[in-house]
């Protein structure tokens, strides 16, 4: 539960005793259980768990999609409590990411149209939503795919262009949900790559959340979960040469 | 900006089609209801509309052309005494009855007895001089081309009319009339197939027409004053053919039919819009909820779907109106009174769009369901 303070980045994003729970008839079933943690910039934090330990859950409250029982997210500093709709709205607008196992691309539009869409409501100019657009497909490899639409992109292609369309918006906080599992080896290899990079180079704190073992050694801090709490809280040593941890990550 | 409502409507065009076929053809059926509702009912006002007389002076409070009573035959004077007023002309109704010469039974005509010279001013749109002038021939009589099998007669044929023998000596088209049949004959003829001695020294109708014609209401309220020969009442063409076609559509029943059609129209095609609508709405759900995760409002995206709604209406509209052209023409070619005005088809194109907006509305409401909490499964 606790964090290990780490002196070279600053906080960007805090939980403060969140605590959620579902009602399905009369079980109520706590979901969370007070929980309490720090994520810096800079960092891929992975929180890993097996299937219904909550984690989810807790992205889904860490990135404001969803509100907690008791406690408090702080996001840059921004108390997510406070907001209203429209506001949390803008916030992420703003200064979040997302990147879910479902890559959710429109059908109907080709690359570079999925990420320059939602640019235009950030309000840039249709000249520098394309700049930005090309840069973020070029940054995940796609810069001869950006013409072609969803049906003709594999899993893995289609996962980057959800990527550049959550990193074109240049965020502070990028979350991923699941965001391998739907995809072979290689590409969830490539996935998890794209995603420490994005964490290194534009100092962003990358939060992901997955089962899958694999990537246990390629996140900078590994969050393990289980019944709505954290089990452990490591770091693991080396992270740019890829050394599969799969030490004890879901009991 | 990336159109994506556009887009999403070229690729995935047989998801809307549905919406789109069902705006066009409501649109359609309102286009082609409108226009024999106008066509049908227009031909209560054939009278006053294929007629160049700006005022019509007729029995007070007559409800429609065809119901028209005597009036005294001095108002034509009264009306020639007015500064503005620069030609006055009769007009002879009669209510008769048709025997044909083939076996018909009795058919009940509106007999127009009208002045035949070539320059008057009833029927000056829709009798072409030369048939005109036949009608000084005694006994002539005029009937219209689509009329011809229900009187049994031919050119040439002789029938009876109230007992009096006519020939028909020509035939006219878009003279026909509701609730029984035209027969045009001058006034010489009209007065010996008036039976009814009390209409002796009277006439059902004078027209007239006046100097300034976008004066003629001014005119109208002038003339309308006196009373010195008898009751009678002024009215300008314009205001009597409306007049007579609100007594057919509304007082006959028609007109609560028509509009409980046009709402029958406008259900059945709002019901399958949005649901189509609602159908492509649900298809790309998780796409409007991923872009509300990354903070599109809930509002662009409403837009985005009312936008989708504006596309099908156009392109369903666009549709009723090229097949509505289409009908509207065979229709004319095999003389069914149609008729369309721009007001009615605005309107009714306008009726096709507010379906789709309505429709569009439906499906913002399943919009709720774009909650990007649910992506994180």
């Amino acid at each position: 539960m606790a964090s290990q303070p780490m002196p070279s980045a600053s906080i960007s994003l805090q939980a403060r005793g969140v605590s959620k729970s579902f009602e399905s008839g009369r079980v109520r079933s706590t979901v969370l259980h007070d929980l309490t943690l720090d994520m810096r910039a800079s960092e891929l934090t992975l929180i890993s768990g097996p299937s219904g330990c909550g984690k989810s859950t807790l992205l889904a409250i860490l990135s404001g999609l969803q509100r907690p029982d008791a406690g408090q997210v702080i996001a840059l500093g921004q108390d997510l409590g406070l907001l209203d709709i429209r506001a949390l709205e803008r916030f992420r607008l703003l200064h979040t990411g997302f990147v879910f196992q479902g890559f959710n691309l429109f059908p109907a539009l080709n690359a570079v149209e999925q990420v320059e869409l939602p640019l235009s409501y950030l309000g840039l100019s249709p000249s520098e939503a394309r700049r930005r657009a090309v840069d973020s497909l070029e940054e995940v490899g796609l810069g001869t795919r950006m013409e072609l639409r969803p049906s003709e992109l594999s899993g893995g292609e289609k996962q980057r262009v959800a990527i550049a369309r959550a990193l074109a918006k240049e965020p502070e906080l990028l979350f991923a949900d699941e965001p391998t599992s739907a995809l072979d080896a290689a590409n969830g290899q490539i996935i998890i790559d794209i995603l420490h990079r994005i964490a290194r180079t534009h100092g962003t704190t990358v939060l992901c959340v997955s089962h899958d073992p694999r990537l246990v050694g390629h996140a900078d801090r590994v969050l393990a979960m289980e019944d709505g709490r954290i089990l452990s809280d490591r770091s693991p040593p080396s992270t740019t040469t890829a050394v599969p941890g799969l030490k004890e990550s879901s009991a | 900006m990336v159109a994506l409502a556009r887009k999403t409507l070229i690729y995935e065009w047989r998801r809307f089609l549905p919406a789109i076929v069902a705006v066009g053809f409501a649109g359609l059926l309102q286009l082609l209801q409108a226009a024999l509702v106008l066509g049908i009912f227009g031909s209560a006002s054939v009278y006053i509309t294929g007629s160049s007389a700006d005022l019509w002076a007729g029995y007070p409070g007559t409800q429609s052309v065809n119901l028209g009573r005597p009036i005294d035959t001095g108002v034509e004077m009264r009306l020639l005494m007015d500064p503005a007023v620069t030609k006055v002309e009769p007009f002879h109704w009669v209510d008769a009855d048709w025997r044909g010469p083939n076996d018909t039974g009795g058919v009940s005509v509106f007999v127009s007895g009208i002045d035949a010279r070539p320059d008057s001013m009833m029927f000056a749109r829709a009798l072409p001089a030369t048939l005109r002038a036949r009608l000084n021939e005694p006994d002539a009589v005029i009937v219209d081309r689509a009329d011809l099998g229900s009187l049994g007669v031919s050119v040439g044929d002789t029938a009876v009319i109230n007992g009096h023998r006519v020939r028909v000596v020509g035939v006219s088209s878009g003279l026909r009339a509701l609730g029984g049949v035209n027969v045009v004959a001058s006034l010489a003829t009209a007065r010996e197939l008036d039976t009814d001695p009390a209409n002796a020294n009277r006439m059902t109708y004078f027209v007239a027409k006046v100097n300034d014609p976008d004066k003629a209401e001014e005119i109208a309220q002038r003339l309308r004053g006196s009373n010195t020969f008898g009751n009678y009442d002024v009215w300008t063409a314009r205001d009597f053919a409306r007049r007579s076609q609100f007594y057919w559509m509304f007082d006959t029943g028609a007109g609560a039919g028509v509009l409980f059609l046009a709402g029958i129209v406008f259900l059945v095609g709002a019901v399958i819009t949005s649901q189509t609508l609602v159908a492509a709405v649900i298809g790309s759900i998780r796409e409007y909820a991923t872009l509300n995760a990354l903070g599109v409002g809930v509002g662009a995206l409403r837009k985005v779907v009312m936008e989708q709604a504006f596309w099908v209406g156009a392109l369903g509209l666009i549709g009723s109106a090229v097949l509505g052209a289409l009908f509207f023409f065979f229709a004319r070619s095999r003389s069914v009174p149609v008729e369309l005005n721009p007001i009615a088809t605005v309107g009714c194109l306008l009726l096709g769009m507010g379906l789709a907006i309505v429709s569009g509305l439906a499906a913002m409401r399943s919009l709720r369901r774009a909650d990007p909490a649910t992506l994180l499964r």
